[in-house]
């Protein structure tokens, strides 16, 4: 249908369009206002358009295709949600700073590209809007332009365009196992698990996503960059573009087929990083940084339960992992969107904002009722009743104490004055976010068919998911109990064995420029013309 | 399907517009002698459009028919004779060539243009000519169908570029020249020498005649290997880079941009001709595999000490050296399982990936003389403020960037794919490796610039000159070729194959 094709296309066309708007300065000055309007239309498309509708341009050989799948289209709606929202909490963040422009730039390309991957069907328009996506949120990331950006951007577009050059090998190495000119990722995905050199591309496909994923040890980028930048871009790269990584490895991981052994490295992988993340996160004091280590943790959870998927075969990991992915994307936003709120709330007004930051916080932990118990009680179903389950029930008690520790370093950052209060322009997409991310995961739920799963509501369900919250409650009593004799990391960990790394890099590159300085000399390039002359004509006579 | 095998001694229907893309530019330097040094701009800018339309419609004509066009002069056939041919890859460059050229001119009217009134300068004198007979020797060096008239081709061209190099006339630049002109005569020795041993063999040089005669002997190899040595020494190819990084620093910007964007790509077309259009089974597995080598230590090299760099114009000159060895990976990939050169997805990227290369670096050369002429320096670590001072110069500098790296949708991104799809192809993972690890290094370097021109200056900025807006758009829309050349994948027919022996192209569809 013809209106259906519009409207997918005008989900990542009418943000591309502001973004070139921006060219022509009158526009750019409005476009602060307008933010919020830009992810509108790919709303409207997830509810509108019918799950199997799909638009190409291009000629045969090369052709862009955009589509709508099931797991694709949750997370573009939830998506989208917050990017309005946040979109509204910026344009009253910019008033007054300087560089708006820039930033409005940066985000419209990190929101045309966040938006777009999720609805790219083949893999140069994938790989186009991921490096796009990339470019913008590094702008996003040094916004402040103090020191800590500066190294915040620099290492997370390092590790991002490291992570694009595996998987641009992924994708060209699965391009050449498609049978025709097809370079759709449902074709690549099922020709993987045949393909001669499956491993190499699972490897590649999972260290690319797991490095955007946050996967340890790939995952000290986000406390630099989620502390780094500005508050609703935090709130939306923790939420909204992160999850680029989990819809890659739907869509691109074969879960119909059981692969035990890439599985269980995957699981392995996600489970760990879900403890690490909590047990790192404990012992940071900025709200920020405890926030980002929770992404790490959970992103961590959400590639287990792919990894799982893998390991058994199981399709519906598809749809648990989006599920789970889209329940974090609005929790998260939130809480990123609250720690900019309650930091211009003093004393005096500080438990309403408080108290929904707190819900949602230890929902993600999976207090019954929640979002989170939801997202807890699908992803169950497919972690089964061995060790994962119970690394997903402590990752679970680990969560909720990480959240305490968020509320509690989240308290200690309210304004030194105590009359102060939010701007209403920053309230309300915060409440707003934050009741979506309570309203979503149920209607989704009731929405989607998701199998014969036994009722949520029943009490020894709600009973299994209370009481590792309770459990996490204590815990976090004693932890403060303790919190002096606990180590103090550095935020991004492991940076510091980077930093190592680096000097033993800037040694070598010195002793190749020494060399470079060497070839340049008369003498040394007579030698190298007569030493390349040899070597050419020893090779074709060598035939 | 076409008679991929054209024969020679046939002057096909609009031939006669390839003699006009010679004589057009030759015309244009005799007359600006003729008239004098201030009508060289005037005739520049009237001879450098019509050359641009006259490549477009060479390119039409060949894209429309998917026969390459032949032009045989005074109807005296070869081997006697000379004939003019324009296949896929000859109408491509010119086109793209003619595009950077005609941008530079305008760019250039700021620093070497003719005010009226104004006496005769030595520098816009010679910057005009110069620039026409490069535009004519490249011409040459596309269409020229025997391997002597791409001698006289390459010398033109080489002859033209040096001068370029110390316009301004200081020691350091003079210096630099020499160094490029001693170097580039040593290539041109041992190109000569490989031409007369190919004529001493087969007493032809005409590149259709030659290539099929020639055989597996002794004499054969050598000349192939002095020719293809004497070629790289003048497209500065790792370890043979000596020259490159003073001239290409050292001389103004729009000579910058005209020296790394078309020089080096002349003598590096010649290799292309060759060894793909002349002896495509002589190369041979180890032969390719040491030019993909030479490649791969340009790109490692060239972009580790670009990384160095304290200064912008000596960073985009290492970068060149790096790019340039982005395009002799395409040998070891093009190579088919019986050890012939196949034109095909190697061959394609690798002029891809030149052509995306020169519309991209002219731009960045353009960027950082625009630079330089507003801050009155390029110490990189000084840039601060540059990027409010000059919003569109940084961005054209940013999108040319985007297109080195490779990232989509420029053309660098479908070289890239192009070429890695090729190295899956035949199992050269290890070029693979090379081609990604460089784009990462050069992201690093681009880092390091951008950052540095986005950051607040320390002080406050003193602008020593107002740059003109249509500077600023001369780099930004070769900036913006770069970053859409990709698009073209989403055309219908590959140009580049256009007149290939192997290929299996056929007009569009």
């Amino acid at each position: 249908m013809i209106g259906e094709t519009t409207l997918l296309a005008s989900a990542f066309v009418v943000p591309l369009g502001m973004l070139l708007a921006c060219l022509w300065p009158p526009a750019l000055n409005r476009m602060p206002s307008l933010l919020a309007f830009a992810p509108i239309p790919a709303l409207l498309a997830v509810l509108l358009v019918a799950s199997d509708s799909s638009l190409a341009i291009g000629s045969a050989r090369f052709r862009l295709t955009f589509a709508l799948d099931r797991p694709g289209a949750m997370l573009l709606g939830v998506a989208a949600l917050l990017w309005i929202a946040s979109g509204a909490y910026a344009s009253q963040y910019l008033q007054g700073r300087p560089n708006r422009g820039r930033f409005v730039v940066c985000w419209l390309m990190t929101l045309t590209g966040c938006l777009g991957v999720f609805l790219a069907a083949d893999m140069v328009g994938f790989y186009f809007l991921l490096a796009l996506l990339t470019l913008g949120a590094c702008g996003l990331v040094i916004y402040h332009e103090t020191p800590s950006a500066w190294r915040a951007g620099a290492v997370y577009i390092g590790l991002a365009l490291l992570a694009e050059s595996l998987l641009l090998m992924a994708f060209v190495l699965l391009a050449a196992q498609i049978p025709g000119d097809s370079l759709l990722i449902r074709d690549a995905a099922a020709a993987l698990p045949t393909s001669p050199q499956r491993d190499l591309i699972l490897a590649l496909l999972m260290a690319g996503f797991g490095m955007k994923a946050g996967l340890v040890p790939f995952h000290f980028w986000m406390p630099l960059a989620y502390s780094a930048a500005p508050t609703p871009a935090s709130a939306v790269l923790s939420g909204a573009v992160v999850k680029a990584s989990i819809l890659g490895m739907i869509r691109f991981l074969p879960l119909e087929t059981a692969l035990p052994d890439w599985g269980t490295a995957l699981a392995a992988a996600g489970l760990f990083a879900a403890l690490y993340g909590v047990v790192i996160g404990i012992t940071q004091r900025n709200p920020r940084v405890v926030l980002a280590y929770s992404s790490v943790s959970q992103m961590g959870f959400i590639v287990a339960v792919i990894g799982m998927g893998m390991l058994a075969g199981d399709g519906r990991a598809a749809l648990a992992a989006a599920f789970y992915a889209a329940h974090h994307v609005l929790v998260k936003g939130a809480l990123f969107l609250s720690v900019g709120v309650i930091a211009a709330t003093g004393s005096r007004r500080l438990w309403p904002m408080l108290l929904p930051a707190a819900i949602i916080a230890v929902g993600l932990g999976g207090l019954p009722l929640t979002g989170g118990a939801l997202a807890k009680f699908v992803a169950d179903e497919l972690l089964g009743d061995g060790p994962a389950s119970t690394i997903a029930t402590l990752s679970s008690v680990g969560t909720t104490l990480l959240m305490l520790q968020f509320l509690r370093s989240l308290a200690k950052s309210a304004s030194q004055d105590p009359q102060a209060t939010a701007a209403a322009g920053l309230v309300w997409p915060w409440l707003a976010t934050a009741v979506v991310s309570l309203v979503v995961p149920w209607t989704l739920y009731l929405t989607v068919p998701s199998g014969t799963l036994p009722d949520p509501l029943s009490p020894a369900v709600l009973w299994k998911a209370l009481w590792p919250v309770l459990l996490g409650a204590v815990l976090a009593i004693a932890l403060w109990r303790w919190w002096r004799s606990l180590p103090r990391i550095p935020k991004g960990d492991i940076i510091v064995a980077l930093d190592g790394g680096m000097q033993i890099a800037v040694t070598w590159g010195k002793a190749l420029g020494q060399m470079d300085r060497f070839l340049r000399q008369w003498p040394a390039a007579g030698v190298s013309l007569l030493m390349v002359t040899i070597a050419l004509g020893a090779a074709v006579f060598a035939r | 399907m076409p008679d991929a095998n054209v024969l020679p001694d046939a002057t096909t229907t609009d031939g006669a517009l390839l003699v006009l893309a010679i004589v057009l530019p030759a015309a244009g330097v005799l007359l600006s002698f003729v008239l004098g040094g201030r009508y060289a701009e005037r005739i520049a800018s009237v001879l450098l459009p019509s050359g641009l339309f006259l490549a477009t419609i060479i390119f039409a004509d060949v894209w429309q028919s998917g026969h390459p066009l032949i032009y045989i002069v005074g109807d005296w056939k070869p081997p006697l004779g000379i004939a003019l041919r324009a296949d896929g890859l000859s109408a491509a460059m010119m086109v793209a060539m003619a595009i950077v050229i005609c941008a530079v001119a305008i760019f250039a009217h700021a620093d070497f243009g003719t005010r009226p009134g104004s006496v005769e300068a030595r520098a816009p004198f010679a910057f005009w000519i110069l620039l026409m007979a490069i535009w004519g020797a490249m011409n040459m060096v596309f269409l020229g169908g025997d391997l002597f008239t791409l001698y006289v081709a390459i010398e033109l061209l080489t002859f033209a570029a040096v001068p370029l190099v110390c316009l301004d006339g200081r020691a350091e630049t003079l210096q630099a020249a020499l160094r490029y002109l001693l170097f580039a005569l040593l290539g041109s020795i041992l190109y000569l020498v490989g031409t007369a041993l190919l004529y001493g063999s087969y007493a032809t040089l005409d590149i259709v005649l030659l290539s099929r005669q020639v055989r597996m002997e002794p004499a054969t190899l050598v000349a192939a290997t002095l020719m293809t040595i004497g070629l790289f020494a003048k497209t500065a190819l790792f370890p043979l880079h000596l020259w490159l990084p003073p001239a290409h620093a050292g001389a103004p910007a729009a000579a910058s941009a005209v020296l790394s964007a078309v020089v080096v790509k002349g003598s590096f077309f010649i290799v292309v001709r060759l060894w793909f259009d002349v002896m495509p089974g002589m190369l041979g597995a180890a032969g390719a595999q040491l030019f993909g080598a030479l490649g791969a230590a340009a790109i490692v090299f060239g972009s580790v000490v670009a990384l160095q760099q304290q200064r912008l114009k000596l960073l985009i000159a290492y970068s060149t050296v790096a790019q340039i060895g982005y395009l002799f990976l395409m040998f070891p990939l093009a190579l088919d399982t019986a050890a012939q050169l196949q034109g095909g997805g190697a061959l394609t990227g690798g002029m891809l990936q030149a052509i995306s290369h020169a519309t991209a670096k002219a731009a960045m050369f353009m960027a950082a003389g625009l630079i330089y002429a507003t801050l009155g320096h390029d110490r990189i670590a000084e840039l601060g403020g540059a990027a409010r001072a000059l919003p569109m110069t940084i961005f054209a500098f940013a999108l040319g960037g985007v297109s080195l790296i490779g990232l989509p949708p420029s053309g660098g991104f479908l070289a890239k794919w192009l070429l890695l799809e090729a190295a899956v192809a035949t199992g050269q993972w290890w070029w693979a490796i090379v081609m990604l690890a460089g784009g990462l290094f050069t992201s690093g370097y681009m880092f390091i610039v951008l950052s540095s021109a986005v950051a607040p200056s320390s002080e406050p900025l003193k602008l020593r000159v107002a740059v003109p807006r249509y500077q600023e758009a001369a780099a930004l829309a070769l900036a913006l070729t770069s970053l859409l050349l990709g698009l073209v994948a989403l055309g219908p027919v590959d140009i580049l194959l256009v007149g290939r022996p192997d290929s299996m192209m056929v007009g569009p569809r």
